[in-house]
């Protein structure tokens, strides 16, 4: 990584290469995110803190560039209509196996 | 060199070999619009296959930030920027999208990285177009693409005042990568002891350990550098599709074949994996009620990461709908307006199909739908939206149920202790 000072000359040097985003483009990173996991059944306080922790550095540059009351907004809009149901998985009566015991082979027998 | 059919681009193009198609292929589906980088897949596949004295920059499941970052560093510019050079100005699409499912995407009249080896490597063994990676570049999966970077003479660090920085308005997305199990592996062609073989049952790419030499022609040849040197044992390794799982034979499946461990260790439920039918000319048979092919082939949401490479990839990705489309249409094809439209107003059965994505660790063979009343009308972000109570139910190997998904309202029930509460 570049601990060194940067060499113009390097081809591979990333300087100041600008790519082409604006607001709309981060507010729909925004609504992407909160319509998908308004999908997944996470309740609204759960993606809000998506946004907050700095980890998550997509959703948290998106909540620090369009603010706290603004994605609050959009997770509700998902909410308003993904968070109105739950969405229910049933595994079949005989999905889970019989557990198999684990068979060790003793090297040359 | 021998001719095959490439359905991706729509067109015959020259191989190493002659065409022979598994009976059935690992293919997958990464819903990127989900991706949240949480670097569960990584290192699902870290602590599975590639913990040992060796493996230490191996990262055969990895997640990128992209447009900037890679791993190994820049892989993808600098085999596009190979392909350029080889072929400059000539790397274009014709045609126009359509239905078929040999040239969804319309042709690529550009050059692949086999036919570019033709033309500009010498000598003929030299049957791959690619790049060594410094070791430099395998380094660091990841790591300071989306923070700053340490401060100087500190290794393994973030700066703790990095936040301070300003925040640039730009986009980015991430990108989670895995062998692509190519139909047309560009690591097998490059291969001078023929140590690199497909499976015929699953399309599996595998390296026979007791073969390889460590040449290294394989990592070279590989454009989505997937395979990896090894230097203690002087070979290479490469994904090897979790194959006890897929084929049942590991203890935990109980004969069935169960999706690999980067699949199953997906908390944002991205990820999709199967085994898709093949027809005698390449193509995927058609299998209408297989999830893999609905999306790839009949709702068209998801996309090969960069067809015109050649290889024929067998992983496919539903691009993030924010990101620049030109930067889309480079990596996935001139198939991702109507991929982006088609995700941002989905149908109703791709809504249910969606519904499938990790519900189980079981492969998928098929789904059926049984059709339920609407229970919604209304807009979201400006679109129009309608919900079904659709049930949908999944099916494994021999046609057994593996589970049904329905939407419920939820039912809130208050407690006998608090009865006046909320």
């Amino acid at each position: 990584m570049p601990y060194a000072d940067p060499e113009p000359d390097d081809p591979q040097e990333l300087v100041g290469v600008e790519w082409p985003g604006d607001e709309s483009v981060t507010r729909e990173m925004a609504e992407s995110f909160a319509d998908e996991f308004a999908q997944l059944g996470l309740p609204r306080a759960e993606i809000l803190a998506l946004y907050r922790q700095p980890e998550y550095s997509g959703a948290h540059r998106a909540w620090r560039l369009l603010g706290d009351d603004e994605i609050a907004r959009i997770v509700d809009e998902s909410l308003a209509v993904f968070g109105r149901f739950t969405w229910v998985v049933t595994d079949s009566a005989d999905d889970e196996p019989e557990p198999q015991p684990l068979r060790l082979y003793r090297r040359g027998s | 060199m021998s001719t095959v059919k490439n359905w991706q681009l729509g067109r015959e193009m020259a191989y190493p070999y002659d065409a022979r198609y598994p009976e059935r292929q690992f293919a997958f589906v990464f819903n990127i619009n989900r991706c949240i980088a949480c670097q569960s897949c990584t290192m699902a596949c870290k602590s599975t296959w590639t913990f040992n004295k060796g493996q230490e920059h191996m990262w055969w499941a990895n997640v990128e930030t992209k447009p900037y970052g890679g791993y190994p560093q820049w892989w993808d510019v600098r085999i596009l920027e190979k392909l350029e050079e080889a072929n400059p100005g000539g790397q274009v699409w014709g045609g126009t999208p359509a239905d078929a499912r040999f040239g969804p995407y319309g042709t690529f009249e550009g050059q692949t990285v086999f036919e570019a080896a033709a033309r500009t490597l010498s000598p003929d063994s030299a049957r791959v177009l690619g790049y060594l990676p410094t070791d430099e570049e395998w380094n660091s999966p990841n790591i300071y693409e989306d923070n700053p970077i340490g401060k100087r003479g500190v290794r393994n660090a973030i700066d703790q005042t990095g936040e301070q920085l300003p925040v640039h308005n730009t986009w980015f997305f991430y990108l989670a990568r895995i062998c692509n199990h190519c139909s047309y592996p560009a690591c097998l062609a490059a291969c001078p002891r023929q140590a690199i073989y497909k499976r015929p049952e699953d399309g599996i790419v595998l390296i026979d350990q007791a073969e390889c030499r460590g040449y290294r022609k394989c990592v070279e040849a590989c454009p989505y550098k997937k395979t990896m040197y090894r230097g203690n044992t002087r070979t290479s390794e490469k994904c090897i599709a979790c194959y006890p799982r897929v084929e049942g034979t590991d203890p935990e499946t109980g004969g069935e074949p169960m999706e690999t461990r980067c699949m199953a260790a997906c908390i944002g439920q991205i990820r999709m994996q199967g085994l898709v039918q093949m027809a005698e000319d390449g193509t995927w048979a058609e299998d209408r009620y297989n999830p893999l092919y609905y999306l790839v082939h009949v709702a068209k949401v998801a996309l090969p990461l960069y067809p015109q490479f050649g290889t024929q990839p067998n992983g496919y990705y539903i691009p993030p709908r924010w990101v620049a489309r030109p930067y889309l249409r480079q990596m996935f094809g001139p198939g991702v307006d109507r991929a982006i439209e088609n995700y941002i107003s989905p149908s109703r059965e791709l809504l249910a199909v969606l519904q499938l994505f990790r519900r189980s660790n079981r492969i998928i063979f098929r789904y059926q739908i049984e059709e339920g009343p609407k229970i919604y009308e209304g807009s979201l972000h400006g679109r129009k939206v309608e919900l079904y109570n659709d049930t949908v139910i999944a099916f494994g190997k021999n046609g057994r149920e593996l589970f049904r998904t329905t939407v419920e309202e939820p039912v809130y029930v208050r407690p006998n202790v608090h009865a006046n509460s909320i």
